[in-house]
């Protein structure tokens, strides 16, 4: 029965493998010291031990060889039968693998990868067990404080009151909320979570494709910040500040955005009530300017020119009569024209008519010419405007002019001033600089009063949105420095 | 003896005292004689054209386009009239533009009776025939 077929099956078969002589093997074993690898009976007592179960275990090979291996469970599992099982689940299934906690020697607790082996013999007897533990309690313990940390951070960001930080999904749909999130926009986290983000943009925005936008350009460039309404849940309104951030794992695939909004409601309040009062007080400063000017006219047009027919009538008179009339009309005369010239210089200060007419270059020129007496204070204009700055902002520059030029000329002690005037950052920047006897370092605060008219002069370029300062060096001249922005005055709002 | 003719000289002043006083201080002159008074720019012209003066003294800043208007379409209606300009202190920018549109003679208000009618009359001995 057997003829035949059994020779052949004896031909066919695999020769046996070659097998490292014994002793090799042994050593290889016994002196791995990262891998405890030991053989248990088939009950699970210990019959080899070698050095990396030693270190990982803290037994040597004569105390611990023949004990049960539950002698490495903790006194829970042992109760629970998990040695038992683990045998039970091994010889079922060939191998098993674990993790958890072991004891060592001392009674320490260490994290172990163990896997245990069935053993058998050719004719599928069970030998015993191949046992390999690896101690993992470092690399537990990393993983323990990365997810301490991880969880920390997510408290942190889900605590956090003052900015709303959540996530949305690659499309936009929200996948994460915080506290600061409920707060600003009203939603609890069940409320918005898997709903598209385009919730929180005013209608006018979704339909001019503001959100997805937003997340183009996120990707595109990494992050985008924007400033703008928001809707909170009930239909009200808030300004917000809002950060998205891309986000992109290790492979560079995109996984989502972070997204950060604050509510600066409160802090825009603040900013138009300061800039309501600006306006208001430009408004009272153009006012001002404006009955200036027309006082200014006034005298110019009518007081000055009645004056001039009035010196000439005389002058006419003075010819016609004889000279003992003629010599009082003359000293009349005199005194008309010398009030002529100060209702001059009281128009040119009131509103030097040169400005409305031609421009803040012109007019700082000849309040030059006239002002500053050439035979002891050289004088210069550099004029690189290359736009001409509205007429309320040429007045408060050629005002602070004026005031800085009556320092030069009462103070510096100086033999030459030169003012520039350029157009920069959208604005006017104008340099007044002597070399003179020099303030010492930056004029901040008022030497005791408006001794400089430091408080007036900077008051005139805040007032216009602007900024003033004074430098100098003793011996070194002086320079006062002014920027004011070329912006418009905005109209006031009507008041009921 | 015949007396030599008198330049005749247009006055354009929106002040009436201005204009009054000026006339007065001309017209006492042996020589000058003021034949036109006008009280804006417009005026000025049609008046110029009209009386064709050897002299027009000009305000600079007065109604119907200023001493600058004025001045332009003088020279162009009539051609020989000599133009000066009599300005207010603070109009020194404008006078440059009435140079550009032929004002040879410039007077600040305020200057006295003599120097005004020197001027008047070295103006009126300069425009073809005087």
């Amino acid at each position: 029965m057997h003829d035949g077929s059994t020779p052949q099956r004896h031909d066919r078969r695999i020769p046996p493998p070659v097998r490292p002589p014994d002793t090799a093997l042994r050593l290889l074993v016994q002196n791995v010291l990262d891998y405890g690898i030991f053989m248990l009976d088939t009950r699970g007592y210990v019959v080899t031990w070698n050095a990396g179960a030693e270190r990982i275990k803290g037994y040597r090979a004569d105390e611990i060889v023949g004990r049960h291996f539950s002698t490495f469970y903790p006194a829970e599992d042992v109760a629970a039968g998990k040695p038992d099982w683990e045998l039970e689940v091994a010889v079922a299934e060939g191998r098993l693998e674990d993790e958890g906690w072991r004891i060592r020697k001392d009674g320490s607790r260490f994290w172990a990868n163990v896997v245990i082996t069935a053993l058998f013999d050719e004719t599928g007897e069970l030998r015993g067990f191949g046992k390999v533990t690896r101690d993992l309690t470092e690399r537990r313990m990393a993983e323990e404080r990365l997810r301490e940390s991880e969880e920390r951070f997510r408290l942190l960001v889900q605590n956090v009151l003052d900015y709303g930080i959540f996530m949305l999904d690659t499309r936009g749909y929200v996948a994460s909320w915080n506290a600061g999130a409920e707060r600003i926009k009203g939603y609890r986290a069940d409320e918005i979570v898997g709903r598209h983000f385009s919730t929180f943009y005013p209608a006018e925005d979704v339909a001019a494709g503001k959100p997805d936008w937003e997340l183009e350009v996120a990707v595109a460039e990494g992050r985008l910040e924007d400033e703008g309404w928001r809707i909170r849940k009930d239909g009200s309104r808030f300004w917000a500040n809002v950060v998205i951030t891309a986000l992109f794992d290790e492979t560079g695939e995109l996984r989502g955005f972070g997204k950060v909004t604050r509510d600066l409601t409160e802090r825009r309040m603040a900013e138009q009530a300061l800039s309501e009062g600006r306006r208001l007080l430009s408004h009272l400063v153009e006012v001002q300017e404006m009955e200036r000017r027309r006082i200014a006219w006034d005298v110019h047009d009518d007081s000055i020119q009645s004056m001039v027919a009035v010196g000439m009538r005389l002058q006419l008179l003075a010819s016609q009569l004889p000279e003992e009339h003629a010599t009082a009309l003359r000293q009349l005369d005199e005194s008309i024209r010398d009030t002529i010239g100060r209702l001059r210089n009281l128009v040119f200060r009131l509103r030097p008519p040169v400005i409305d007419e031609h421009g803040l270059i012109a007019a700082l020129s000849s309040y030059m010419a006239e002002a500053l007496p050439a035979s002891r204070l050289s004088h210069s204009l550099r004029d690189e405007l290359h736009e001409e700055p509205r007429p309320e902002t040429a007045v408060t520059i050629f005002r602070i002019c004026q005031e800085a030029l009556v320092n030069v000329l009462k103070h510096a002690r100086a033999s030459a001033v030169e003012v520039s005037v350029r157009t920069v950052d959208n604005g006017t920047l104008v340099r007044v600089v002597d070399n003179g006897v020099g303030v010492d370092g930056p004029v901040t605060r008022q030497p005791g009063g408006d001794h400089f008219g430091v408080l007036e002069m900077r008051e005139r370029a805040e007032i216009a949105g602007g900024w003033w300062a004074m430098t100098g060096e003793p011996g070194r001249g002086t320079t006062v420095e002014f920027w004011l922005p070329n912006l418009p005055i905005l109209p006031l709002p009507e008041r009921p | 003896m015949t007396t030599p003719p008198r330049s005749r000289v247009l006055i354009a002043d929106d002040d009436a005292m201005i204009r009054s006083a000026l006339r007065a201080v001309l017209d006492a002159e042996p020589d000058l004689e003021v034949i036109a008074v006008a009280r804006d720019a417009g005026e000025a012209v049609v008046l110029a054209e009209q009386h064709t003066p050897a002299v027009a003294v000009l305000d600079v800043r007065m109604p119907g386009g200023g001493g600058t208007r004025a001045a332009r379409e003088i020279r162009l209606r009539s051609p020989n009239t000599r133009l000066l300009a009599f300005s207010a202190h603070s109009e020194m920018g404008a006078l440059d533009q009435m140079r550009r549109v032929g004002v040879t003679e410039c007077l600040v208000k305020g200057v006295s009776n003599a120097e005004i009618v020197a001027t008047v009359r070295r103006l009126a001995q300069a425009a073809p025939g005087q």
